[in-house]
């Protein structure tokens, strides 16, 4: 039960949220939305929320319900949420019928764009376009995913009551992408982009690095000691912080 | 002074990575070493204070391979009575009277100890101290101090590390260093089924300052559990030796119903001890706990001669003044450059970190400096000193200290001046 809340919570506020970051990253998915001009909500009973909208080729995500989108789409457990993220269910639309059209054979595309870049094979990988969105959109899940971790799997909540106050920063050599965790005082904050001061930070010493890392194809212990992955600072909050990635699989495997 | 390069060290790594898990693991991964390129991974060679890596590069060694080493490498008083003991025999079939000689030593130097146990390992015994605790009470809980570390067995782990189960954690409660109403209350929590409070002398987290017992702690500790009957379980696997030769416990004046020995016993030869009260004797007879190596007579040759010789020369005194000599010094040196070096713990096993960065960013920064120099400096873990640092050792360390802070200072700046 609480197992099937948080992967809700992961496949809501850790990988659809990743949408707008797809839209940047990837002309195609940027093409696949351009003319879209459309707001969507996601409503789980009892579960998770989030607000997304499609408008001028940019996408907005926002957790929980905001304004009134033309869509709303309700699941009556997060179950029932997450058997549609596995493409196995069907939601159920309680407001909208005059888009269901647009939701059974428009929204699949940009969602499928999604899964086929958060499911990297070695043939994927070979390519640089599919391994810079793979690796961005990787990072981005991991802070997301591990955000809703600390906070909602009680494994990873010991885990996180262990990492003091202070933002990690990961980053990817020399420029970026980066991603960040903020702890204080019990709560979690999770972004994009650089923050000051870290009171960690993890260094990727390259994308194809930094790829294989998140991607688990990389042993950290022999990465980190060779140098290929730097961690400094408060290294306790990396400790800490890669067991709660480490259940990142166990959730969105 | 030159700086050290480590190309051996990375090369054997990167052939250790493909056969060994991790390259090197445990407590010697290069992982808490910030960064790995500044530290040597393979030793060479050891003599007295120093090591010598596979690149030819001498370090004074600050670690004193995290604990054992305490007389200096080779010290001849061991190598002789390991040698001669090797020349009757080591594994063998039947106990060795080495092995009687040892018990009676600890029973006769140590206040705590009416018997004594012996296994290769520290959670060795720290297990078998909570197995003993658990048979003698009939009872399952062990209470620890958060952050503490007595092993890497399932209930030694904090939750959530890789291997351990829930289960393995189900009778262990965590309570902070120092908080005698916490214990109070988990007493209250689990009337009649605490077994047995396991803690180290002093506290000793990782990354963070070291922790002495506050006022009255030992003492209100103690009560508590005689007025509950548990176990009082000191793990004295890194401290022992090195406070007193009677015992950590004797140095902050209670006595513990069992004591866990390793480290500094043997000088390097593989042996632990759990030493305890009369009362605890038949329970940890029939408590069933043995491994292949653990009738081993060189190690015990060797725990014997170097715990005589320790405590004619009265080793934990020498090496506390050692270390305060030369920590003082590298304070006022910090102080000279802007920088806040605090230092916690007992001089021969301080935990050292320059305050002025929280996230001990530069304090790794220079812990790498003073490495690449020659002075073993790690940033995570309390050092060591040893009764083989010699003067020449800490003018030497003294003079990296001072060169590693101008390095820092100039990367820096004036960021995190005092
Ligand atoms: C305080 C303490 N307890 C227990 C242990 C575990 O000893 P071992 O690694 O020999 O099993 C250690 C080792 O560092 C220790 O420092």
């Amino acid at each position: 039960m609480i197992e099937s809340l948080v992967k809700a919570n992961l496949n809501l506020y850790a990988v659809l949220r990743n949408l707008p970051l797809l839209v940047k990253s990837d002309p195609v998915a940027a093409k696949t939305v351009a003319q879209w001009r459309i707001g969507i909500q996601f409503v789980v009973w009892r579960g998770p929320a989030a607000t997304l909208v499609f408008e001028d080729g940019t996408c907005v995500f926002e957790r929980g319900r905001h304004g009134n989108t033309e869509v709303v789409f309700g699941f009556i457990t997060p179950a029932h949420f997450n058997r549609m993220m596995d493409g196995k269910g069907t939601p159920v639309p309680l407001k909208g019928f005059r888009h269901l059209g647009f939701m059974r054979n428009e929204f699949p595309k940009i969602a499928d764009r999604l899964a086929f870049f958060l499911k990297p094979t070695d043939a994927k990988l070979a390519d640089p376009h599919y391994l810079a969105v793979n690796t961005r959109l990787t990072l981005a899940t991991a802070v997301f995913a591990a955000r809703e971790l600390a906070l909602f799997d009680p494994t990873c909540r010991q885990v996180a009551g262990r990492i003091r106050d202070g933002a990690v920063l990961l980053k990817i050599l020399p420029d970026g992408p980066s991603a960040h965790l903020i702890f204080e005082g019990g709560e979690v904050t999770a972004g994009l982009g650089d923050v000051q001061r870290p009171m960690a930070r993890i260094d990727f010493r390259d994308q194809a690095t930094a790829n294989a890392f998140l991607n688990g194809r990389l042993d950290p212990f022999t990465a980190i000691a060779s140098g290929e992955v730097a961690i400094r600072g408060q290294t306790p909050m990396i400790d800490n912080l890669s067991l709660i990635f480490d259940r990142i699989p166990g959730y969105l495997g | 002074m030159a700086t050290y390069r480590y190309s051996k060290s990375q090369e054997l790594f990167r052939r250790a990575a493909g056969v060994i898990p991790g390259g090197i693991y445990g407590h010697f991964s290069p992982a808490p070493l910030v960064p790995p390129s500044a530290y040597p991974f393979y030793t060479a060679r050891a003599e007295g204070s120093r090591f010598w890596d596979v690149d030819g590069n001498v370090f004074i060694d600050y670690m004193c391979a995290y604990g054992p080493m305490v007389m200096g490498y080779g010290a001849a008083h061991v190598e002789e009575a390991a040698a001669a003991q090797r020349r009757l025999g080591d594994s063998t079939t039947g106990a060795a009277p080495v092995m009687v000689e040892l018990a009676e030593l600890l029973v006769d130097i140590m206040p705590a100890a009416d018997w004594a146990f012996f296994a290769k390992n520290g959670a060795d015994v720290t297990n078998f101290a909570v197995m003993i605790a658990r048979d003698a009470t009939g009872r399952d809980k062990i209470v620890m101090i958060d952050g503490g570390y007595h092993g890497t067995a399932g209930w030694m782990q904090a939750p959530g590390h890789h291997g351990v189960s829930e289960e393995d954690q189900r009778h262990v409660v965590r309570i902070p260093w120092n908080d005698v109403p916490a214990f109070e209350a988990v007493l209250d929590q689990y009337p009649g089924d605490v077994a047995g409070f396991i803690a180290t002398p002093y506290h000793i987290p990782t990354f963070a300052d070291s922790q002495m017992p506050a006022d009255g702690y030992w003492e209100k500790i103690q009560a508590l559990c005689r007025r509950h009957n548990v176990v009082l379980i000191v793990d004295d696997i890194r401290h022992g030796f090195r406070l007193d030769m009677a015992g950590s416990s004797a140095y902050f004046g209670f006595t513990p119903d069992l004591t866990c020995l390793c480290k500094a016993m043997a000088n390097g030869y593989p042996i632990s001890a759990l030493v305890g009260c009369e009362a605890l004797k038949s329970t940890a007879a029939r408590v069933f706990h043995t491994g292949s190596y653990w009738f081993q007579a060189v190690p015990m040759a060797a725990a014997r001669a170097n715990l005589v010789k320790m405590g004619e020369i009265n080793a934990p005194q020498v090496m506390l003044t050692r270390g305060a000599l030369l920590l003082d010094a590298m304070v006022n040196i910090a102080r000279g450059y802007g920088y806040e070096l605090k230092v916690t713990g007992v001089p021969s096993m301080p935990y050292v970190r320059i305050t002025n960065d929280e996230s001990l960013m530069l304090h790794q920064d220079w812990c790498a400096e003073c490495t690449r120099r020659g002075a073993y400096f790690t940033p995570h873990h309390n050092w060591f000193i040893s009764a083989a640092h010699t003067d020449a050792d800490i003018q030497r360390t003294l003079e990296i200290v001072d060169e590693a802070f101008k390095a820092v200072r100039a990367k820096y700046g004036s960021a995190f001046q005092s």
